[in-house]
């Protein structure tokens, strides 16, 4: 059940009323509705999967208690590292076994051994980095003591399992979501109303930008060997914009689901290609993934403190893992790789805490360097986003090499019947868009609200892509 | 709460209101059409006088040479469509009789589309702007399983079949922009493909016992007069399953068999269909045939 689905437009009005008009009596009642609706949304999916949900969120709730009731630090480690490795354990085997075993065996045939992998035929289980994340985050931070475990099982189990945040985030912390959902909900109208607004603006960036631009770069990437350079730059840029649109907008409907129901998630997007470096930019994308590696990897690896080399150490690993979070494929470590290449300068110069400020643009030298350093910041970032779209490492530096050598700039025809520039002027209007709400949550609320409604109906209605690339791209990972 | 549930009802309303705007706004556009393609320019024609009108999918608009019958002194237009089944060559004959179009002879290529008596999205999408202004095509679409939602659902049409009359067509009807599928009186020539694929394979294809849009169109030619000639078109020499024709002619023995009277592959542009060389070849013997007199 997708969030732009007739399924998902027939079920959230269903769950809202049962919520606020008939299981609204105390918070038992109305976390249990939600658990129930969240396990039949996941269900939509693969009912089968729902086991492992199920037995996933029981591992982290019952390890958390006994690592808090653990007499001694043995036996408190013990549980500890249960939760951990069963955790990882599946994500290894639904996620990663079938690319270590298939790399090993290629590995092995280089060197001149014969070896042929055996693979699993399974599916992955859609959401499982999410929910695993979520309760890797919960069993941490009781193991450091620096949250209670929670006893009520319905109440862990809306932390883990609550549907809008259930396939594809944000990775909730159990010290923000979990004190919400202790409480009972009483209805604000302010809130739905934002939460509203949210839901439309998401449903605009997914279907009107990600799933346009989606139609563009696919037809240049998946024919980038016959395309111009005019061509693969702008399938560079397409993608860039599909995957934002894709995953903030996906995001941004999750946060204003839930804000109908009374609960606020953590915010993923703050408008990451306004980035003036390349740091900025990772505090702004994909936040409560940023913020998971750094609070439950980096800062336990050392950090920034330490020597030089820690440092340069610390930088590559997170990124990496971060890379290979989002998929088994060598493709995406390049891109973690890439991305810690770009995030180093800024570490070792300790520049890379020096755009934390609001943008400001005025009439003087100053703002023309804050254009190009964002300008650069976002070039960057599509070289980068080009090894993530590409199948393998060698077609995205070959879709690269094409860009410099080809030098050929004229508007190029695609297979998908259209001429290669047609959605600029979108993706332009999108822009200035984002660029004049930069300080908002998202562009719709304020002043003339419905006005603004009123516009971006009109465009999901009229410019919005419907017949293909229903499906966002997070859910794979 | 009650707040909340006016404020949805606004939006609610507002949505249902721009689905009949933009809907309305979409019609109007699409009802001025006439240089986009053929079945715009037959919606919003007048009656005219043809000689030759020739029905069918990408193998009668790639097929059929009209130059070569207007040079014959006979008046003709190809309305074979890329895509298109033997549903939305039904309709579009419907329509040109509802035009009061009067036509001598109607060609129709009906080979490998009498497999099926399914719309094609593709193209039957195209007629979908008219629906609430032809009786015709709205009872032609009844029998879609969508229809409810097509119909009555205000600007759902333009949504579901968005790459085809969505903005970006509706903004090159408005301004005009000419396609070329109006060009060489209907046909479109097609050249040499380099690295085509000459291979197929109709060994499990059947044809329908009674296609009911091929029987739609004979009895639309029985009842007005025109004489109906249905004609199975080649296919390239790898093809496997040849017997397909055979089963054709079996099922309907009424349909001039033409598969092989062109069958080298020079003469082709994909396995089933021929180049501009190839086209001129088989139209000439079709005039022959049927016009030699």
């Amino acid at each position: 059940m997708f969030f732009n689905s007739l399924a998902f437009a027939i079920f959230l009005p269903i769950v809202f009323f049962l919520y606020w008009f008939v299981f609204n009596k105390t918070k038992s009642t109305q976390n249990a509705l939600l658990i129930v609706a969240s396990y039949y949304f996941y269900s939509c999916w693969d009912w089968r999967f729902l086991f492992l949900l199920v037995f996933s969120t029981f591992l982290d709730y019952y390890t958390g208690i006994q690592i808090e009731k653990g007499k001694s630090e043995r036996n408190r480690k013990f549980w500890f590292w249960l939760s951990i490795l069963v955790n990882l354990g599946f994500l290894g085997i639904f996620k990663y076994y079938n690319f270590f075993a298939s790399s090993f065996s290629e590995l092995l045939n280089s060197v001149g051994i014969k070896a042929s992998p055996i693979l699993l035929n399974v599916i992955l289980p859609v959401g499982i980095s999410f929910y695993t994340f979520h309760g890797l985050s919960y069993v941490i931070d009781i193991y450091y003591k620096r949250i209670k475990a929670e006893y009520n099982f319905v109440d862990y189990s809306l932390f883990v399992s609550y549907f809008p945040l259930l396939v594809a985030g944000p990775i909730e912390r159990a010290t923000h979501l979990l004190p919400q959902v202790k409480v009972k909900r009483e209805f604000d109208f302010e809130k739905a109303k934002e939460g509203v607004c949210q839901i439309i603006w998401g449903l605009v960036k997914k279907v009107v930008i990600a799933d346009t631009c989606a139609t563009y770069a696919n037809a240049i990437f998946d024919n980038y060997t016959s395309m111009n350079s005019f061509s693969l730059i702008l399938g560079a840029v397409y993608f860039a914009f599909q995957i934002y649109g894709d995953f903030s907008g996906y995001s941004d409907i999750a946060l204003g689901v839930s804000k109908l129901f009374g609960l606020d998630l953590l915010r993923n997007f703050n408008y990451p290609y306004f980035s003036r470096d390349i740091a900025e930019f990772w505090r702004r994308w994909h936040i409560s993934l940023s913020s998971w590696f750094r609070d439950y990897l980096y800062i336990p690896l050392g950090g920034s403190k330490g020597g030089i080399w820690m440092k340069i150490r610390n930088t590559f690993i997170i990124f990496v893992v971060s890379g290979f979070w989002h998929g088994a494929n060598w493709t995406y470590i390049a891109w973690g790789f890439i991305n810690a290449m770009y995030f180093l300068p800024l570490l070792l110069s300790n520049s890379n805490r020096n755009n934390i400020d609001e943008i400001h643009l005025k009439f003087n030298f100053d703002s023309v360097k804050v254009i190009i350093s964002i300008f650069s910041t976002f070039l960057i970032t599509c070289v980068a986003w080009v090894f993530f779209r590409a199948k393998t490492i060698t077609d995205a530096i070959l879709y690269l090499k094409r860009i410099i050598t080809d030098r050929d700039f004229s508007f190029q025809y695609l297979d998908n019947e259209r001429y290669n520039y047609e959605l600029i002027i979108l993706i332009a209007v999108f822009i200035l868009v984002e660029w004049n709400s930069r300080t908002k949550i998202e562009p719709l609320s304020g002043k003339r609200n419905l006005l603004k409604i009123m516009l971006a109906i009109i465009a999901i209605m009229v410019f919005g892509t419907f017949s293909d690339y229903k499906e966002f791209i997070y859910f794979q990972f | 709460m009650k707040k909340f549930l006016i404020y949805i009802a606004k939006i609610i309303l507002l949505m249902i209101l721009l689905g009949f705007l933009l809907d309305g706004l979409f019609t109007a556009i699409f009802m001025q059409s006439y240089n986009r393609g053929k079945i715009e320019s037959v919606f919003n024609s007048k009656a005219q006088d043809l000689d030759v009108v020739i029905l069918g999918s990408s193998r009668a608009n790639n097929h059929f040479v009209s130059q070569m019958f207007k040079d014959k002194g006979l008046k003709t237009f190809n309305y074979g469509m890329s895509g298109g089944h033997l549903f939305e060559a039904s309709l579009m004959l419907k329509l040109m009789i509802e035009r009061k179009y009067a036509i001598k002879n109607v060609i129709l290529e009906a080979d490998l589309n009498l497999a099926n008596d399914q719309n094609s999205e593709g193209i039957s999408a195209l007629f979908l702007p008219y629906i609430h202004n032809s009786g015709i095509i709205k009872e032609h679409f009844k029998v879609n399983k969508d229809f409810n939602e097509l119909y009555y659902l205000p600007f759902y049409r333009y949504i579901k079949y968005g790459t085809k009359i969505g903005f970006r067509e509706m903004f090159f009807t408005a301004i005009h922009k000419k396609t070329n599928s109006l060009d060489n009186f209907g046909y479109y020539p097609l050249g040499i493909t380099k690295n085509a694929n000459m291979k197929g394979n109709l060994t499990y294809l059947y044809p329908l016992l009674k296609n009911k849009y091929y029987e739609e169109i004979k009895n639309i030619c029985k009842l007005n007069g025109i004489n109906l000639i249905a004609v199975m078109t080649p296919v390239c020499e790898n093809e496997k399953g040849l017997i397909y024709f055979d089963r054709v002619k079996k099922a309907y023995p009424e349909i001039y068999n033409y598969e092989n009277v062109v069958a080298d592959d020079k003469y082709f542009s994909t396995c089933g269909h021929l180049n501009d060389a190839g086209a001129k070849l088989f139209t000439a013997r079709i005039i022959k045939d049927f016009f030699s007199k």
